[in-house]
């Protein structure tokens, strides 16, 4: 009967409008927040690299093939691009000035030795786990993070030899070997622990201690030169990083380039839909609340002489409460089927276009309804409140 | 339950004369469960005086107790307690809902306490003669018809005063005065008191005290 009296007096047409809005709206906030998380965790699981990391070197031109150019970079110029303000960190990446020989020493997977180059990155660059990726004088094995394409190559060696595969479970529990060595013929054999593995970078990666200890030690007498730089840029920043690339003559491997374009070009697009989305929702927020108070005040005899009747406001202001939540529910619920139908078929159409994307659900979407619901609750309580005791 | 007015002017009455009867701007206490009259000419102050009484005006100055409490310190709440089970009233302008049904205005208000069964309500109606009105929306009846409704709404609570401002004015001698007897009858059951407003015909109410504005 209360529903009737407050209720029945509606423009419905007013409602309806808000609802879709605010269904639009949350159907694209929910959208844009998970697609924004998935692109964003896209690649990240399947290297040690940190993300939005790249490694760059300077283009190889005839000029630097007959040394009118250096393929090195200097101190100065490593600051320079440090200095960037899309840059978040530049880190030289450190090679060997010795000789190394490496050899598997262990009798479950195929015999194998390889003359190897290898480099040092700074460990903020590196998502591997810390605790291991540590090395000093003495320790009983280094280790390594090795280059996926080297286990490639392996296989493909045991392959032809006739031998089982490894796989990369089987590599970062079998044992190898390391011997370091100089032109003096000064030589150290050291065991070798394989714990992750990179496509980001060619060559076998070391921990510094072990690069510095190789370099002191076994040097060959030439300077140290710096070939290859490590960039962090910002998140969805990667264009202005390519860009400085281009500017500066440098190159990376295309992988890296591609995804990162990728992964900024769309996490843009999501980026702009989200603030739309955020703008869409507040604003059929405001009109369901704006509507809220014109019922109350088309309603005021009605509340009036309700509570002149007997009825306590609170009762009148449950009602209203009760009923817009129920209004926002609604609209909350067939936004989150919404999007679960969309992301079915945007899903579908990742995978087609070859990006393989995880299918789960991020937490942060859903709490983003949940907040805007939550919001939408404490504003249209205080709202139904604020009306009716002004209506009495 | 006692009603005092201390001192109370309502601001709009305080520029026009008072006659030396009148209760603005005297200390007046009304006994629970007597029956009072107040007769004035239009314009002295009746409907101010229900109102005030009922918790729907603060324009005043001087002060309204009721059972001892200041009636300024009381909040919506209170008033909403006040009038579900101790004060209850037939306005002039009677408040009814005009799209909703007779059965529906007073199902509206008996929900609350839940004091008549609706055949109950229904005989009601029919004692006042408009039985036949049960479905019908009340923006539809007659202004007489619309007041036997208020009246019965009135009723349907439990309470220890009964406000009726000119509650007959629209209705015949023989309908006024079977309002009466229901009214009186209501009112002994519960040992309650009432006030009636009336512009000058006391429609044969039998009352205790009289007061003038």
């Amino acid at each position: 009967m209360l529903n009737k009296v407050l209720f029945k007096n509606q423009e419905r047409k007013q409602l309806v409008i808000a609802m879709i809005g605010a269904f639009l709206g949350i159907t694209f906030l929910v959208m844009s927040i998970h697609y924004l998380i998935k692109i964003n965790e896209f690649g990240k699981g399947s290297d040690i690299l940190g993300p939005n990391t790249i490694i760059v070197q300077k283009k190889v031109t005839p000029s630097t093939t007959i040394g009118l150019t250096k393929s090195d970079f200097s101190p100065r110029e490593i600051e320079k691009i440090k200095s960037e303000k899309f840059v978040l960190d530049v880190k030289p990446v450190v090679s060997n000035n010795f000789n190394l020989w490496f050899e598997t020493d262990d009798e479950h997977i195929p015999t194998f030795k390889t003359n190897l180059f290898i480099q040092t990155i700074d460990p903020s660059f590196l998502k591997a786990n810390l605790e291991q990726w540590k090395w000093k004088e003495g320790d009983p094995s280094v280790p390594i993070i090795l280059p996926r394409d080297f286990i490639v190559m392996m296989n493909t060696f045991a392959s032809s030899a006739g031998f089982p595969q490894v796989s990369d479970e089987l590599a970062m529990n079998s044992n190898f070997k390391f011997m370091l060595s100089n032109k003096d013929g000064k030589k150290e054999w050291m065991k070798v622990k394989i714990i992750g593995f990179t496509s980001s970078v060619s060559a076998v990666l070391v921990p510094e201690t072990f690069m510095q200890y190789g370099n002191q030690n076994f040097a060959n007498g030439e300077e140290q030169k710096i070939s290859q730089i490590m960039i962090s840029g910002k998140e969805n920043e990667f264009g202005r990083i390519e860009e400085l690339l281009t500017k500066k003559g440098l190159e990376s491997k295309d992988a890296q380039m591609i995804v990162g374009r990728l992964k900024s070009m769309v996490g843009t697009l999501f980026f702009v839909v989200l603030c739309i989305s955020v703008v869409a929702v507040f604003v059929s927020g405001l009109v369901l609340i704006q509507y809220m108070q014109l019922l109350i005040s088309k309603n005021a005899y009605e509340i009036r002489t309700l509570m002149r009747i007997g009825y306590h406001p609170k009762t009148i202001v449950r009602k209203f409460f009760v009923y817009f939540l129920k209004v926002f529910g609604i609209v909350s619920a067939v936004g989150l089927i919404c999007f679960l139908g969309c992301k079915y078929f945007l899903d579908e159409m990742f995978e087609s276009g070859g990006v393989y994307i995880d299918k789960g659900i991020t937490l942060w979407s859903v709490s983003a309804v949940l907040f805007a619901y939550a919001l939408f609750s404490l504003s249209s309580y205080f709202t139904a409140k604020k009306e009716t005791f002004n209506a009495y | 339950m006692k009603i005092i007015l201390d001192q109370i002017m309502p601001k709009p009455l305080a520029s026009i004369p008072h006659g030396p009867e009148s209760i603005w701007g005297k200390k007046i206490e009304i006994e629970s469960s007597t029956h009072i009259l107040l007769n004035a000419s239009s314009g002295k102050g009746k409907s101010t005086f229900t109102s005030i009484v009922f918790g729907l005006r603060n324009d005043y100055s001087g002060d309204l107790y009721i059972d001892g409490r200041k009636s300024s310190t009381f909040t919506p709440t209170d008033w909403s307690n006040l009038r579900q089970r101790r004060i209850s009233a037939v306005f002039q302008d009677l408040q009814l809902f005009p799209k909703l049904t007779v059965k529906e205005n007073l199902i509206l208000k008996n929900d609350i306490t839940n004091t008549y069964q609706e055949e109950e309500l229904l005989e009601l109606l029919e004692h006042l003669e408009i039985g036949a009105k049960w479905e019908q929306n009340c923006g539809l009846l007659s202004m007489g018809q619309q007041q036997r409704v208020a009246i019965i709404r009135a009723l349907a609570q439990p309470y220890e005063w009964l406000l009726l401002d000119e509650p007959f004015s629209h209705l015949d001698t023989e309908n006024a005065q079977r309002c009466l007897e229901l009214i009186h009858k209501r009112t002994t059951e519960q040992n309650a008191g009432f006030i009636l407003t009336t512009l000058g015909n006391s429609h044969g109410y039998e009352f205790t005290h009289e007061l003038k504005l």
